[in-house]
């Protein structure tokens, strides 16, 4: 192994590089030796410290952990539907759909387009199902259902829940939604203003609507709800606010909610029970929610819940990550601050926690936990293990046992200095004294930033691969932490901050990493933020898209760049895929920059905002273009022109 | 508005200052040193309108309200130190060039960049999320905050509602047909990165609101 790695990382050019690889993956493919497949990460994984895209021109070879690694894609979506925002319960953004591939998606073109009049941050994947398309825009939240059967995709219906602009100085982070998702006749979301709704996906009109909270506190939503069976789960913003983070479990029909769970506080609070067997002993013991901080300070210490929930069927466990602690300046809260920056594993039905783990104890830079959790089973160490890949914000990508909480590996995917590793003993990170920021001192030189090697845009995962693709950060910070006081509705947060590209000088990077050697396979580079979601497809093809406004395929095995299509705004949506109502596979994405990829938008060549969803497919042919005049039909005006930028027409 | 109306108005406001200031002590609130100037009264405050109010031309004469605390760098300071500890920075930055709210530095001013249109934010609160500071921090404390973004240079002067409004900058060229509007005032266009001469803008240019070119759409 050793000699295999130093001839390979040696060797003199790019050619001799990419024949040895290739001769390695034959042999690994033909004797089926998972040894030696591990060993093809190696070489991979140079490629990817190259200084140009490491992909660029690399020869196509089968995947090596193609066998190994698979998941779970219930429900079972019809294949050219795309009923959640992850597409399954597993969160892999998986598509089987396969018509567009390496042959043809060079042919990619703009079917057709779609504005929904609204400014700020597009984070959302559209949905499909029964020949209708929906869509949640940002503040003021609107929703849209587009008739996919006619000329020009007609709204439906569109319905604007007109939350209160009181919500917009609440949010920390551009006034942002992560879509919605179809369960049982409707279109269900979060308000920015704390409430969640349920729309009747064929009529428009409001099913029920649920107050979640209180905006003048500074609690916002901005997160899909994840909907299981008749309950669907929803959690709170405001990490940056002194929020009292939760996870909670409504009713599809009704929008009673059935139970609540915290972040912080006393077990009872947490819904810990007799049944909470955490894997480390250090997370062991009575209220350790509440006596892990100083007194009083559980209740405003976030643990807000604002990305991605995951379901195992077969476990009946749900799976989420929680933010921050809040104030974000840690000399204000010694303890480990648990629960935040950490991830649960509850029983869908009762709530009650089953394990926990805290990837940042006592958490100094704000590296909140919520990233995606991907379900995948592999094979590690020779022994099949349910498993979750979870790409962390402080820069270390976790394999856990997802039935235990035990951390498989942990290995760093961004540039970070704050951490020598993970300790796999006590599941505790090795941290560098250096790097603890002190109050009132500047502390350069910080990586990653506050928004992590990654934030919450998810990665998709291929079972024909094995692989997991993510978008990710190469950025650092200068922090200096001001001392704060908890003035409610005001940001509890204390972090000054000044952001900039890590070694390389780009911002942006777009990777394939194997869950199993724990290693990434490509990569490739970009200037600006890479904050768009990962769609991965049958076809073997990778989309995703920059903060600059590039939709890019890629090749899934070689990471080999097949198309590029430059948008009108930057893309921070989640592309998605889906069969037309003449059968045609569709690619679709919001264009809409915002959110946290506004920390660059001083770079030049940044974007203006914009909200337009753009649909591609194979020579842009659709329904929604030919020679000749064609015409909207029937349908619905848009429900709000306004779209609360101010004025009303 | 005759010039002789609008001195009166003037000294009205100036009278109710008087009164508010010497309350404002007697209340014992302020943990610092009263302003060099007297402190406009909450009663002539209340006056400035918000945005351009059709037919209230009077009120608009209390947006001539100066910051009491004006040309006291000292005083900019504290502000500068309360925005950091009263968490505005969170939302404004730390640089005060904006975040989760409005930059405070240029000159886009969506309630009012003049010096009591800003003490109204603070004070009242804004509809987006812009917490009400009043009765958190005193008046005193509020116009602190002012200073220090006055000496950010983003705002405008005092007695420039008009200016604010209309969204002149300095050195703005003025179309032949807007001059009569601005009788005697051409040269009175607010410095976006000037010290707040208030009293001197109030009296040059007629931000009160004259009346519209007759005839003229």
């Amino acid at each position: 192994m050793q000699r295999i790695r130093a001839h390979l990382i040696s060797a003199p050019s790019t050619e001799a590089r990419d024949r040895c690889r290739d001769r390695l993956r034959a042999s690994a493919v033909a004797s089926g030796s998972l040894l030696a497949l591990a060993l093809i990460a190696l070489p991979l994984a140079a490629d990817a410290q190259g200084a140009t895209p490491a992909a660029q021109g690399a020869a196509s070879a089968p995947a090596a952990s193609a066998s190994a690694t698979t998941a779970n894609f219930a429900p079972n979506d019809p294949p050219g539907e795309w009923h959640s925002q992850a597409r399954d319960y597993a969160n892999t953004r998986f598509s089987p759909l396969a018509d567009v591939n390496a042959g043809n998606v060079s042919r990619l073109k703009v079917a057709w387009t779609f504005a929904d009049g609204t400014q700020n941050g597009h984070e959302a994947a559209p949905l499909v199902l029964d020949n209708t398309m929906y869509l949640v825009t940002p503040f003021p939240n609107i929703s849209y259902a587009l008739d996919l059967t006619k000329a020009g995709a007609p709204i439906k219906w569109s319905y604007a829940p007109n939350p209160t602009p009181v919500a917009i100085g609440k949010a920390c982070c551009d006034t942002v939604n992560r879509g919605g998702a179809y369960a049982n006749g409707k279109i269900i979301y979060n308000l920015l203003d704390m409430h969640t709704i349920a729309v009747d996906a064929k009529t428009g009109k409001e099913v029920w609507r649920t107050k979640m909270g209180d905006v003048t506190h500074g609690e916002t939503m901005t997160m899909a709800p994840l909907v299981v069976g008749n309950k669907v789960y929803v959690g709170n913003s405001g990490g940056e606010l002194g929020v009292w983070g939760w996870l909670a479990a409504l009713d599809v029909d009704t929008g009673k909610e059935l139970w609540r769970a915290y972040s912080t506080g006393t077990d009872e609070q947490v819904k810990i029970g007799p049944d909470f067997k955490p894997f480390y002993s250090w997370m062991k013991g009575k209220d350790l929610g509440k006596t892990s901080w100083p007194p009083g300070m559980d209740r405003t210490g976030a643990g807000s819940v604002w990305a991605w929930v995951s379901y195992d069927p077969e476990t009946n466990l749900i799976y989420y990550g929680t933010s921050n602690p809040s104030p974000r300046v840690p000399a204000q809260r010694p303890g480990y601050n648990l629960w935040t920056s950490a991830i649960f594993a509850r029983d869908a039905t009762t709530g009650m926690a089953k394990w926990a783990y805290q990837f940042t104890p006592h958490d100094q830079w704000d590296y909140d936990g919520v990233n995606e959790n991907v379900l995948i089973d592999v094979n590690f160490q020779g022994k099949p293990r349910k498993a979750l890949i979870h790409f962390d914000r402080n820069a270390f990508a976790y394999l856990m046992d997802r039935t235990t909480g035990e951390v498989l590996s942990a290995e760093p995917f961004a540039y970070q200095n704050w951490s020598k590793g993970i300790d796999l003993k006590t599941g505790m990170p090795i941290v560098v004294p250096e790097m603890q920021p002190r109050p009132n001192v500047k502390l350069p030189n910080v990586c990653p930033p506050d928004i992590g090697g990654k934030d919450w845009q998810p990665s998709a995962f291929s079972p024909r691969t094995g692989l997991v693709y993510a978008g990710i950060f190469n950025i650092c910070m200068d922090v200096t932490d001001h001392p704060q006081s908890y003035i409610a509705g005001t940001p509890y947060d204390g972090m000054e901050m000044k952001r900039f590209a890590a070694p390389g000088g780009n911002w942006g990077e777009f990777m394939a990493w194997d869950p199993v050697a724990g290693k990434k396979v490509w990569s490739i580079k970009e200037k600006f933020m890479t904050m768009s979601g990962a769609l991965a497809t049958a076809g073997d093809i990778v989309f995703y898209g920059t903060a600059d406004g590039w939709f890019r395929a890629v090749d899934a095995r070689s990471g080999k760049v097949l198309w590029s299509y430059k948008l009108g705004s930057g893309v921070i949506g989640q592309p998605m895929t889906y069969l037309g109502p003449d059968k045609r596979q569709y690619v679709a994405v919001y264009s809409g920059v915002g959110g946290a990829a506004m920390v660059s938008s001083k770079m030049p060549g940044f974007p203006p905002r914009g909200g337009t969803l753009y649909v591609f497919s194979i020579d842009g042919e659709s329904p929604h273009s030919a020679a000749g005049m064609l015409q909207t039909e029937g349908g619905a005006a848009a429900a709000r022109q306004d779209q609360g930028m101010g004025g009303k027409p | 508005m005759s010039i002789t109306r609008r001195a009166g108005a003037l000294a009205l406001v100036g009278a109710g200052a008087l009164l508010l200031a010497s309350c404002g002590r007697s209340e014992g609130d302020s943990t610092t040193a009263a302003p060099p100037q007297a402190s406009p009264s909450m009663e002539a405050i209340a006056a400035v309108p918000l945005g351009d109010l059709a037919g209230a031309a009077e009120s608009h004469l209390a947006a001539t309200i100066p910051n009491p605390y004006r040309d006291d760098p000292q005083a900019a300071q504290q502000g500068h130190e309360l925005f950091v500890r009263m968490n505005c920075a969170g939302c404004h930055g730390y640089g005060a060039t904006g975040g989760m709210g409005p930059n405070l530095t240029d000159a886009y001013w969506r309630y009012g960049g003049a010096p009591v249109q800003i003490f109204k934010s603070i004070h009242d609160g804004r509809p987006q999320g812009m917490p009400a500071w009043n009765p958190a921090l005193p008046p005193q404390e509020i116009w602190k905050l002012v200073a220090y973004i006055q000496s950010l240079g983003g705002s405008y002067s005092a007695g420039q509602f008009q200016a604010s409004l209309q969204g002149d900058r300095a050195g703005d060229n003025v179309a032949p047909e807007v001059q009569p509007t601005l009788s005697g005032a051409a040269a009175s266009a607010p410095t976006a990165k000037g010290a707040d001469n208030s009293s001197a803008n109030a009296e040059a240019r007629p931000d009160a609101g004259g009346p519209p070119p007759t005839g003229k759409p």
